[in-house]
């Protein structure tokens, strides 16, 4: 047995005892099974190492604080409930033009930052309650923003993942729009069409509107959405006018709009809201810092390389499956992009590169969905209510298994895919 | 106090132990590597003496100047502009202890993105440093990271707008100096970086420069020296003389639309013939085993010799490893091939080096033997 096999075996074990068995939190467990890949390994416990994967994903942890306490003051603030309500009322004639609208909605943060946790905390959690509304169960409506949250990361105009594999293989960010729109919006069609006919017949419009907060925007005027609008406005700003608005960072942007939360609708206790969205993000900060650790005692160890080198190991018949599975194992859409999507743009040298790398993207933009982080369904979880993140995995199964059909078959007729655009 | 008061400060005081540990190792990468100049170097200065205000900061790199006093071309050598690309510093740190200048002007930037060197990437598990044996003693360098240190710029964008050209790149290609060339004197600490190179470049009217680099063996411009159009003769010539010695090196142009890069930027924005080196370096890549100093010395790595093997890729690993040695040999090799096929086609320009070890002695000696 290879001794990579081994360290990585041990680590997953203990991941698993900590979890199951001594009930540690995930984000605890990954340390713990970090420490015991580096002692397995031959490292001892490499302190700087630990600690320096911990900071992997630290500006992801920033985001995610920071949108929280956004999301927390926007509830608070009575602009959550009012758009829910409006939303409903405005569209509720039309339930397919309201999934439509819905699911474009969720994604179009993704669209303009490239992160797919951003679509789940911002216009995620504004269309929850009225989903929730429609009765549609709890992990249907988580999985329905974190598949939305995954198709607004990977359409354009900004999709990171392909911006981490071109930048390793110096392929400038130029002609991806068409194949990345052909990656992403038709899968967000069919599942918003999916959802529209499995759990909405019609729409009992004031049974729904009795669940939704009471809108208080005749109390407040439209300055209630004021923070929202900022938020979106500045994200917008930064990419589209760079020359004028300096990239403050999604962090800053966020907390600016939690700041004018405070004086534009209900009255808030800042403190007390920040401590709560604090709390309830702390799990998936923790796993994140734990993610790190694990990912960074892999790669000391060889671990890492022993997956990667496994995946282009397996026979040709099967790459395609190997790469459907393996790829989004790694449980990072970044991760996955820079270890695996970087050196599979060679594997399949000769194909049209672009439309291979937009496939690859998606891909590697479902392992945000994977455990162990299960990013995605973590947040979400939070969002819609729902304790077990599984159960939100679980929902989307389906719509994963289609999407990596999507890109596998738009890797294979890449250089037919090019025709259709 | 309650049990999860208790709890909690002892949480706390492990923490803070564990970060204090932590730290000190962090904070000795501020320590800067000793290059000890050799008998070729006539002045040292510093990057801040073309950008003022990178004066008192990480990022103000070394300039040593080998000056024969004579007449000649004007050559510079950057090693370090990324810094866990050993091979790349290490070839400038050899010229700068090791060679003298009998015709022309060398001038040699080690460590050009310095601030790179004070750090490792996240996630990546890089050793800090690696030791090589010299004439002298043990000789420690540093290991660092592909950009600039983060914090002095952070938070990185989500998108890295590339200056002037607007091209956009993922947002931690922002601290690559690679891909910030021409620069801005008042841009970020990268893009002021690439900026006194350009006015280096400018003011000491630089003939031939020269930006050494290794890549990931799965990188297909390894073993190659890119080059602007303008370069192409003299690359085309230096190539044929050295596979005439059997070292295959591949001539690759620099793309027209991928802008901040050195080949490009330098070729369009000055007089300079720019050329960029290649070498094939396993601690870059993304399918290497166990990740360690032994590593960046040998090159030897059984998850490279595997993919190697598997044929599913083009892979440019020799299955005996990609020693340091070897990778510096084939640097200085097809240096000096490229000026001497530069005096070839501009024989007025001419550049003459005393001490420059071959080929076969940097792989027999090893690279320790010509540091001092």
């Amino acid at each position: 047995m290879p001794y990579e096999l081994l360290i990585l075996l041990s680590m997953l074990a203990v991941f698993a005892l900590s979890v199951f068995l001594l009930k540690l939190p995930s984000g605890v467990a990954l340390v713990l099974s970090a420490i015991v890949g580096a002692l397995v390994g031959g490292e001892g416990v490499p302190l700087r190492h630990l600690v320096e994967g911990s900071f992997g994903y630290l500006d992801a942890i920033l985001i995610i604080a920071t949108a929280m306490i956004f999301m927390k003051v926007l509830d608070g603030s009575g602009a959550l409930g009012t758009l829910g309500h409006l939303l409903m009322k405005s569209l509720y004639r039309w339930p397919t033009v309201l999934f439509i609208f819905i699911s474009f909605f969720v994604m179009f943060p993704g669209m303009l930052t490239g992160l797919s946790s951003a679509c789940i905390l911002t216009t995620g959690a504004l269309v929850a309650p009225a989903m929730l509304a429609m009765r549609i169960p709890a992990p249907a409506v988580g999985s329905f923003i974190a598949m939305m949250a995954v198709y607004g990361m990977i359409a354009p105009p900004i999709n990171i993942p392909v911006m981490i594999i071109g930048g390793g293989v110096d392929m400038p960010y130029i002609g991806f729009e068409r194949p990345l729109a052909l990656a992403s919006f038709p899968l967000a069609l069919i599942v918003a069409l999916y959802y529209r006919i499995r759990y909405v017949r019609s729409i009992q419009i004031e049974e729904v509107l009795s669940r939704l907060p009471a809108p208080l925007h005749a109390k407040h005027g439209l300055k209630l959405f004021a923070p929202l609008v900022l938020v979106v406005v500045l994200m917008i700003a930064i990419r589209v006018v760079p020359q004028y608005m300096p990239d403050i960072g999604i962090p800053l942007i966020f907390m600016l709009g939690s700041l004018v939360g405070l004086v534009t609708g209900e009255r808030i206790d800042f403190w007390q809201t920040s401590r709560t969205a604090i709390r309830e993000a702390l799990p998936v900060m923790v796993i994140l810092v734990g993610v790190g650790m694990f990912v960074q005692i892999m790669t000391l160890t060889g671990v890492r390389g022993f997956l990667a080198v496994g995946a282009l190991n397996l026979p040709p018949a099967f790459l395609y499956l190997g790469i459907a599975l393996l790829m989004p194992a790694f449980g990072s859409a970044y991760a996955s992009a820079s270890v695996l999507g970087v050196p599979l743009v060679y594997v399949f040298l000769g194909k049209n590169e672009i439309v291979v790398t937009s496939a690859l993207s998606l891909i590697a933009g479902i392992g945000d969905l994977m455990p162990p982080p299960m990013l995605l369904c973590a947040f979400a979880s939070q969002i819609v209510g729902e304790k077990n993140p599984f159960q939100i995995l679980k929902r989307s199964v389906p719509f994963i298994v289609l999407s990596l059909i999507a890109a596998i078959a738009m890797i294979a007729f890449a250089d037919s895919v090019v025709k259709l655009y | 106090m309650k049990r999860h008061h208790i709890m909690a400060v002892v949480l706390l005081v492990a923490v803070a132990l564990v970060c204090t540990l932590a730290a000190r190792e962090f904070m000795a990468m501020n320590q800067p590597d000793e290059i000890i100049p050799g008998p070729g170097v006539k002045t040292v200065g510093a990057l801040s003496n073309y950008l003022g205000n990178l004066a008192g900061t990480s990022s103000n790199a070394s300039v040593y100047y080998l000056d024969s006093g004579k007449p000649g071309a004007t050559v510079l050598v950057l090693g370090g502009t990324h810094p866990n690309e050993p091979a790349g510093f290490m070839t400038a740190v050899v010229l700068t202890e090791h060679v003298s200048v009998l015709e022309g002007r060398l001038i040699v930037i080690p460590q050009v993105c310095a601030s790179g060197f004070t750090c490792t990437d996240p996630l990546e598990g890089y050793p800090q440093s690696f030791s090589l044996q010299s004439k002298s003693k043990v000789r420690t360098f540093r290991f660092g990271s592909r950009g600039s240190n983060p914090i002095p710029e952070w938070p990185d964008p989500l998108v890295f707008l590339q200056y002037p050209s607007g091209q956009q790149l993922s947002g931690n290609e922002t601290r690559n100096l690679n891909r910030s060339y021409p620069g801005r004197p008042d841009g970020t600490v990268t893009e002021r970086i690439a900026y006194a190179v350009m006015q280096l470049i400018d003011r000491e009217k630089v003939d031939y420069a020269f930006d050494l680099h290794e890549a990931a063996p799965e990188i297909p411009i390894i073993n190659a020296i890119v080059t602007h159009e303008k370069g192409k003769d003299i690359a085309a010539n230096a190539l044929f003389t050295l596979e005439t010695e059997n070292l295959q090196f591949a001539l690759e142009m620099s793309p027209v639309n991928f802008h901040g890069l050195s080949h490009r930027e330098w070729g369009d924005r000055s007089a300079a013939f720019p050329f960029l080196m290649e070498t094939s370096n396993p601690i870059q890549g993304r399918l290497r085993g166990k990740t360690d100093a032994t590593l960046v010395l040998r090159g030897t790595d059984e998850k490279y010799k595997e993919a190697a093997q598997l044929g599913t890729m083009r892979i440019t690993y020799e299955l005996t490893g990609e020693p340091l040695a070897r990778r510096v040999a084939r640097h200085l090799r097809g240096l000096q091939a490229i000026l001497s096929a530069s005096m070839e086609s501009a024989p007025e320009k001419r550049i003459v080096l005393d001490g420059l070890p071959t080929y076969e002695q940097v792989l027999e000696q090893g690279v320790g033997a010509y540091l001092q």
